[in-house]
């Protein structure tokens, strides 16, 4: 059921990152004050708006948990979650190679918008324990759809907090009175920008199509009242 | 290919390309990551449901066509189905066989 349209979305998906990469170094002009460096640009902020705007859609999968009790949203929540955690894992890191080629520095403590994501990644690192400190499976879930709610909710108050804050490196690249980017530079922007949140869908599907053949297993295993193997006794979600 | 190679500008990989170049690999190295794990994961479905269909058909033997499923069978050295061939005269005084020998045993 999960993996209907995962092939179409995985070519869509590669044909997305061919066409961003091309226009990332083919087409895009040199930034005029970065010079190369800049292109780093079309992968760390994509990378960024994508894991946000994935936390905001755990939080929203979560109160579908809540009002429906139905474990497939608890499933969606917890895998949207996963996998804006890995994709934050890479804007911090593609993040930190871009400060240290244009600041010198690998990281600025001083700096609104860094400290800010990595609060917010520090906090969606704690879903994990928390989660799995329950083995009680339905109460694992209601109060990981709690956690995912107060969470998403925090994202965006967040995001706003920055944009007000005084900037004193990092860039307001959409914020500016000139309008921002130039169209070569945004018509890449937004291609990479479609290119990531594809593979964020595809990779979140693949993700629940893996889950939803692992619960079966298991119910065919019960209905079947066969041995389960050693290392089985997992706490993450079951997708039936 | 090569002509478009050729028409396209070089890449100021210097000082600034190592960074570039580093922040693209380590967003793929992620997801070659994340998908090997996927795989180990996959493989480990793949496992664990044959084992289970082993499981059931051991549990099962005399779930009809369940033996033979799974069993290489070589068609040249097996004998002709019952339908197929002459009966013996003591088979055809006995009746039809159920099993036909060495076709579910192989």
């Amino acid at each position: 059921m999960y993996g209907k349209g995962l092939r179409p979305l995985s070519i869509a998906t590669v044909a997305a990152i061919v066409a961003s990469l091309s226009l990332v170094f083919f087409y895009a002009p040199l930034d005029a004050d970065q010079g190369f460096i800049q292109k780093i640009f079309y992968l760390h902020v994509p990378l960024a708006i994508v894991a946000l705007v994935g936390f905001v859609v755990g939080g929203v999968f979560a109160i579908l948990h809540l009002r429906s009790g139905d474990s497939r949203w608890d499933a969606y929540s917890y895998v949207s979650i996963h996998m804006s955690v890995i994709f934050g894992v890479a804007v911090l890191v593609t993040g930190s190679i871009w400060a240290k080629a244009s600041w010198g520095h690998w990281w600025v403590w001083d700096e609104p918008t860094l400290v800010s994501f990595l609060i917010v990644f520090l906090m969606y690192a704690t879903y994990y324990p928390f989660r799995y400190a329950i083995e009680d499976r339905e109460r694992q879930a209601r109060y990981a759809s709690v956690f995912a709610i107060t969470a998403g909710a925090f994202v965006p108050l967040n995001f706003m907090a920055v944009r007000m804050a005084e900037s004193l490196v990092h860039p307001r690249t959409f914020g500016t009175a000139n309008g921002g980017l130039p169209g070569e530079m945004m018509l890449t922007f937004l291609v990479s920008l479609v290119a990531i949140g594809l593979l964020w869908t595809t990779l979140v599907k693949f993700e629940l199509t893996a889950k939803s053949a692992s619960g079966q297993l298991k119910r065919l295993r019960r209905a079947l009242d066969a041995p389960s193997p050693g290392g089985s006794s997992r706490v993450a979600p079951e997708v039936s | 290919m090569l002509a478009l190679l050729a028409a396209t500008p070089a890449l100021p990989l210097d000082e600034a390309g190592k960074y570039v170049a580093g922040a693209y690999v380590v967003f793929l190295a992620l997801i070659v990551v994340y998908v090997a794990i996927m795989a180990a994961k996959l493989q480990r479905i793949e496992r664990e449901l044959n084992e289970l269909a082993n499981f059931a058909e051991q549990g099962r033997p005399g779930t009809p066509g369940r033996e033979a499923e799974d069993v290489p069978v070589d068609v040249e050295t097996q004998p002709a189905a019952v339908s197929d061939r002459n009966l013996t005269p003591s088979e055809a005084a006995a009746g039809r066989p159920d099993r036909v020998q060495g076709s579910a045993d192989a």
